[in-house]
């Protein structure tokens, strides 16, 4: 790594006020939803054997996966091609 | 069963597991006498393999024993690691590319490297490094926990007497062999390593998930077959709301504060690789998730249960896989659960490491130079990891799960000077400083409190839980961070209110 990479690295994060919601929202639904634990305490539904509580929270690993990737992916966009 | 080719296989394994280790010095060749070289991999990992490393950092034995014992013991509220993994990858994704831009801009080694430049103050940077030092051993030594549960369990089976202190021996050198790799090779051993340990480990939880449930006749008889656990079985019992919240949202907070998650951070290549792992980092949970559920499955797997009885809690995840499984992929799965632990107390000991050459020694040597600090961290790697052993051999909690939420208790307390720190040179180190004190103190008397008055000194807990008060059942690191907070908030307005001007190095 040279002293001019160093020298450019921007910390500003760009991007329109739009996409910056978006990323916002993606990033905070996960964050809430975990928060929130009354909304998952149940035992009902089950699935495969499984409470509610322990199913929903298993499958939400996936769904904040994949807002993740999405805020990840658009953030990526916005930080341009360097 | 054939304990014999149960140690043959794991012994195979093990011998294959070093000379990996060893030969990552050579793999993507640098100058392993500089210190970025041997405690960063270069700075150069991609994404998946910047995945695999951060991911080490999650399975560890924490995963592997500590949860699922928790759960089998104490029930629904241990559940709250499932949230945690899922929240703290978000924490990560907000200020993880920061952290690493600034760490470019700045050339920045270490997360103190920042705290020392936006605080200007040596004293702060210096605090904060020796708070990061100290967390990491209670939760190295939960690593250690995890693989003398594996050992408890194959050398139990194997030999009639003397099992204890065959593990013991066995132990020690495996820590020898560890500590020979580490200083050799560096972070290169811990990431190459480290995919070895995620194969293996992923095919064992599969093997699990699929099998076990089948023979005993799917989870639903699991959960019939579960007593009333005090935080409840088929979900969480309404008094540990508290606790499960707190605990799950500061462990989300505290992970990204451990020197060696941020050690991960820095030896990505870029801020895109950086986002795109972390962001797939919570299907790594999805792993978590069911080894926690392997705590309610034991209940219904009537042949692990006389082993776990036998061997402990602590060993419930082996013993359902020794139970279940033939001789050849017990000893696969348990060299997995073994290195699962002992190439996280690797990452670890290197950042420890790394944090006392960098932030604490070097500002008091005139002209170190590179050489010599490299040279100076990996002796200090090695110390470490036999401070762990001993801090094992000294400390035996009752709950495994409790050494790394104690090394959570202290790590939070750095939040204000790491995570806010990024995005403000407005605070007063005074009052950061004041804060971090207050948090640390508080969060020590609670643990004081209910570990010899609520509980007598019989186990080390971390939930404060005295009736009738606000503050009931709540886990103690959220009292400390919150009176941390508040202090540091009081004193930098007060501070500004005194001396306008902040003095500080870095202006962005």
């Amino acid at each position: 790594m040279t002293e001019g990479d160093s020298a450019g690295i921007s910390l500003e994060t760009k991007g329109t006020a739009g996409q910056k919601i978006i990323v916002a929202i993606l990033l905070l639904i996960p964050l809430i939803v975990f928060s929130i634990t009354p909304l998952y305490n149940h035992v009902k539904p089950e699935l495969m054997g499984l409470p509610f509580f322990y199913w929903f929270e298993t499958v939400w690993l996936v769904v904040s996966a994949i807002m993740f990737l999405g805020a990840a992916l658009l953030l990526n966009k916005m930080e341009g091609s360097k | 069963m054939n304990n014999v080719e149960v140690l043959a296989v794991f012994v195979s394994l093990f011998v294959l597991f070093v000379g990996l280790g060893f030969w990552a010095s050579r793999w993507r060749k640098g100058d392993l006498s500089d210190l970025g070289e041997w405690a960063l991999a270069g700075r150069r990992l991609g994404s998946y393999l910047a995945w695999f490393l951060v991911g080490a950092d999650l399975y560890t034995a924490y995963t592997f024993i500590a949860i699922p014992e928790s759960l089998y013991v104490k029930g629904a509220v241990y559940f709250f690691a499932v949230p945690y993994v899922g929240m703290t990858f978000g924490v990560a994704m907000i200020t993880m590319p920061r952290l690493w831009k600034m760490s470019r801009k700045y050339n920045y080694v270490t997360a103190v490297d920042m705290v020392k430049d936006r605080f200007n103050s040596r004293t702060l940077a210096m605090i904060i490094a020796l708070t990061g030092i100290a967390a990491e051993l209670p939760y190295i030594a939960l690593q250690i926990y995890g693989m003398e549960a594996v050992l408890n369990v194959m050398i139990g089976q194997l030999v009639a007497s003397n099992a204890a202190s065959i593990t013991e021996v066995s132990l020690i050198i495996a820590f020898i062999i560890l500590a020979a790799f580490t200083f050799t090779s560096g972070l290169r051993g811990a990431v190459i390593t480290a995919v070895m340990k995620d194969i293996i480990i992923f095919v064992t939880v599969i093997a699990v998930i699929v099998v076990v449930p089948m023979a005993i006749g799917g989870f639903g008889h699991a959960f019939a077959s579960m007593p009333k656990l005090p935080t409840g079985s088929d979900s969480l019992a309404p008094l540990f709301l508290n606790g499960f919240i707190s605990l799950s949202i500061m462990s989300a907070l505290a992970l990204y504060l451990y020197p060696h998650a941020i050690n991960g951070v820095f030896s990505t290549s870029n801020t895109k690789k950086l986002r795109i792992s972390t962001a797939l980092l919570p299907l790594y949970g999805v792993g978590l998730a069911l080894l926690a559920l392997f705590g309610v499955l034991a209940y219904g797997a009537a042949n692990a249960l006389p082993l776990i009885h036998k061997y402990g809690a602590l060993t419930t995840v082996p013993s359902l896989i020794y139970a279940y499984f033939p001789p050849w992929f017990v000893g696969f799965a348990f060299l997995g659960i073994f290195i699962g632990g002992l190439v996280p107390a690797s990452i670890m000991a290197i950042s420890q490491a790394n944090l006392l050459t960098r932030n604490v020694i070097k500002p008091f040597v005139k002209n170190l130079n590179p050489k010599t600090e490299a040279r100076m961290a990996k002796y200090f790697s090695v110390m470490f990891k036999f401070i762990a052993l001993l801090f094992i051999f000294a400390i035996r909690p009752l709950y495994s799960l409790q050494l790394q939420l104690v090394g959570g208790i202290i790590i939070l307390q750095t939040l204000p000077s790491v995570f806010l720190a990024l995005y403000t040179n407005k605070l007063s180190k005074w009052a950061v400083g004041l804060g971090w004190l207050v948090g640390q103190l508080s969060a020590l008397y609670l643990l004081v409190d209910a570990n010899f008055i609520v509980t007598k000194g019989t186990s080390i807990t971390t939930v404060f839980f005295k009736f009738n008060t606000p503050l009931s059942f709540f886990y103690t690191g959220a009292v400390g961070l919150f009176f941390n907070l508040l202090v540091v908030a009081v004193g930098t307005v007060i501070a500004r209110a005194v001396h306008p001007q902040p003095a500080v190095a870095t202006s962005d």
